[in-house]
């Protein structure tokens, strides 16, 4: 859930939770009571904004997480704050989505504005697809289609500009306040030929796992039970079979054949993407294997220091840098800027200078080798976060 | 309410229980008795190849139910659990906040003290809570226990990044994503024991249990685990709406949580 702040996204979600029941009456009544308590109509964003201080100054501090429940699926709406002091936490939120919901408000001087098309860069740099764009508040311009048109026009080069396939976008008119078009057409907007909003949602639910093909990519968490032929870990892709030839760990170079695997409790053949592992080994490993890479030794990663990356920058990359990367922090050696990219345009800009809110294609050398892949070829080993000394510096994909 | 999907709700929590595992020297759990923390124990016993490897604390007021008691005393044998019973004693007339809110933080930070516990996993789940839907899955207490909710550390892809950087614990969620109908799912699916007070008797069930004092049990007649699900698939009432101290309003209840209350 995207958007500039005070295009209505918190309000949305109420209302989205509202209109497909998907919250308590107590919820809405204690929302409704805060509501008169501050002196303001109803406001169904307190469903969701449950601080104190989010209810009185109207803005979103942190994620919150709501479930929605529609037809057979139930899925969770992430909001996330709209203020750009609040990026790092938009951004947190964000990176656990697998489709975008941007709302903009079609009210007079709102619109488009920059942190609308910055929050749509970050999410296609954090590897988001899908997208459907809700142009909010349109009971306020009389539900007028050119208001609409406006709207779509202005942010469709944009948006392929950054990578989105046509195929994968949809607009809608709605009032969040109103419900026009939240889970049904509405009256006031018969020009409008597309479905309701949480239609387009419900298509897009589900999927986003990683992929499932003959590239076995397990990142590993420790030891088990003591021992050290016992590993846990986590299959980011592909699937591993007992007994399967040509297995290693990297970067710490040992061949290894996995004799067990326990997902969940139970003893199994095989496992395939996504699950929680526990593997038995065909031998102890002497060296710590957190965030080691199982993987089969034809088609694996490569362990380097030198990375070529683009970066999200969110405070000025300078002091004590270091990496994020697979649960393990990394030390930066250092940063060599190559180019620029404008967040609101998607274009570069002729400065080496890494700006806050903007893009930076940097080469990265780092103090230890890493297993990582390029961001297309494996999200999951394809991305880190930046850190200036203790403070979230921005994130960054593996180019 | 309709259920998520199990094996990708198991495959997140286990995950967190090994990081947690991973990550930290001397981690405890919060054990009630109630449902949530005690699946998150069938959880744990399936991360850990069969046993739970923590020790899990109960604070108790000495005002549980008897039911809860005796189901205490059962599951901790029979899944050879390490059992920490830390002892909250309350005033005879002291309800919700004044109960709840203050004594049995204090008597967890004695405890957590006490055994120089760095992590603590706490089975809340967002749906349950406005104030617990903004929590992360791994999120720091500082020194005196209080949560800076105002500026939570970045958490992004699964990668819980949470430092103790000078604080006293890091609280750990592994079930921040399940919601009530999950748990009932899963209590079913893998046959998890439960304290009996959830099923009805005369017409009234415990939907969420606390102590003796705080609980009231609500209107239903599902007598079984799956009827309880047929229950949670139709309800429009919150599944705290027993708990007095949930009563009082949503400051109280933010503020409790800043200062320690699970």
């Amino acid at each position: 859930m995207l958007g500039h702040k005070d295009h209505g996204k918190s309000t949305l979600i109420g209302s989205l939770l509202m209109l497909t029941n998907s919250v308590s009456r107590a919820r809405v009544e204690e929302a409704k009571k805060y509501s008169s308590k501050l002196h303001k109509s109803f406001e169904p964003a307190f469903i969701l904004d449950s601080f104190h201080e989010e209810r009185m100054g109207g803005l979103t501090i942190d994620v919150t997480r709501a479930e929605v429940s529609y037809k057979d699926a139930a899925f969770s709406l992430i909001d996330v704050p709209g203020h750009e002091e609040l990026i790092k936490n938009m951004i947190s939120g964000a990176s656990y989505a697998n489709t975008a919901l941007l709302i903009v408000s079609a009210k007079r001087d709102e619109g488009i504005r920059d942190q609308t098309k910055r929050h749509l860069f970050i999410a296609r740099m954090l590897g988001i697809d899908n997208l459907v764009v809700a142009v909010n508040k349109m009971d306020l311009v009389g539900f007028d289609r050119a208001e609409f048109d406006q709207i779509r026009k202005g942010l469709s080069a944009f948006i392929s500009r950054i990578g989105f396939a046509g195929d994968n976008v949809s607009f809608v008119p709605i009032s969040a306040y109103m419900g026009d078009n939240i889970v049904e057409r509405s009256g006031n907007t018969g020009w409008y030929r597309g479905k309701p909003l949480i239609e387009l949602l419900y298509e897009k639910a589900g999927g986003a796992e990683g992929k499932n093909d003959g590239a076995l990519r397990i990142v590993l968490q420790g030891f088990l039970g003591g021992r050290k032929d016992i590993v846990s870990g986590r299959i980011v892709r592909g699937h591993i079979k007992v007994n399967q030839k040509g297995t290693c760990i990297i970067p710490l170079d040992i061949n290894i054949t996995v004799r067990g695997i326990i997902v969940n409790g139970r003893g199994v053949k095989s496992a395939k993407v996504g699950s929680s592992v526990a593997l038995k080994l065909d031998r102890s490993v002497d060296a710590d294997v957190r965030g080691s890479i199982l993987c089969g030794e034809a088609y694996c990663p490569i362990a380097r220091s030198a990375i070529r990356a683009r970066i999200f920058v969110t405070r000025r990359l300078s002091g004590r840098l270091s990496i994020r990367f697979n649960g393990m922090d990394i030390r930066c050696r250092s940063i060599k800027i190559i180019d620029q990219i404008d967040s609101t345009t998607g274009e570069l800009i002729k400065s080496k200078r890494a700006a806050e809110l903007n893009a930076v294609d940097a080469e990265l050398s780092l103090m230890v080798k890493i297993p990582a892949e390029r961001f297309d070829e494996t999200r999951e080993l394809g991305r880190f976060v930046v850190y200036s000394g203790k403070e979230f510096a921005g994130i960054g994909i593996v180019m | 309410m309709i259920k998520q999907n199990l094996k990708t709700l198991e495959d997140r929590s286990i995950y967190i229980l090994r990081e947690a595992d991973s990550k930290f020297s001397n981690i405890a759990a919060l054990w009630s008795m109630g449902k949530d923390s005690t699946t998150m124990l069938a959880l744990a016993r399936k991360a850990f190849l069969g046993k739970v490897p923590f020790p899990v604390i109960h604070i108790d007021n000495r005002i549980d139910f008897p039911e809860t008691y005796s189901f205490r005393e059962y599951l901790a044998k029979k899944w050879k659990l390490n059992l920490i019973v830390a002892y909250s004693d309350v005033k005879p007339d002291a309800i919700g906040s004044a109960c709840c809110g203050k004594n049995k933080p204090e008597t967890l930070k004695k405890v957590m003290k006490e055994h120089g516990f760095d992590a603590l996993i706490v089975s809340i789940r967002r749906d349950e809570h406005g104030i617990r839907s903004k929590e992360r899955y791994m999120s720091p207490r500082d020194a005196k226990f209080r949560w800076d909710y105002k500026n939570q550390p970045a958490e992004l892809w699964d990668d819980y990044s949470s430092k103790l950087d000078g604080g006293s614990h890091v609280r750990v969620h592994p079930l921040l994503d399940w919601n009530e109908i999950d748990i009932w799912s899963y209590v079913k699916q893998e046959r998890i024991p439960v304290n009996p007070l959830y099923f009805a008797r005369n017409g009234f069930r415990y939907r969420s249990l606390g102590c003796t004092h705080c609980t009231v049990p609500v209107k239903s007649d599902a007598r079984t685990v799956d009827q309880i699900i047929k229950e949670l698939e139709v309800t429009k009432t919150e599944e705290r709406s027993g708990r007095s101290m949930d009563k009082e309003n949503e400051m109280v209840m933010q503020r409790l949580r800043a200062l320690g209350y699970m």
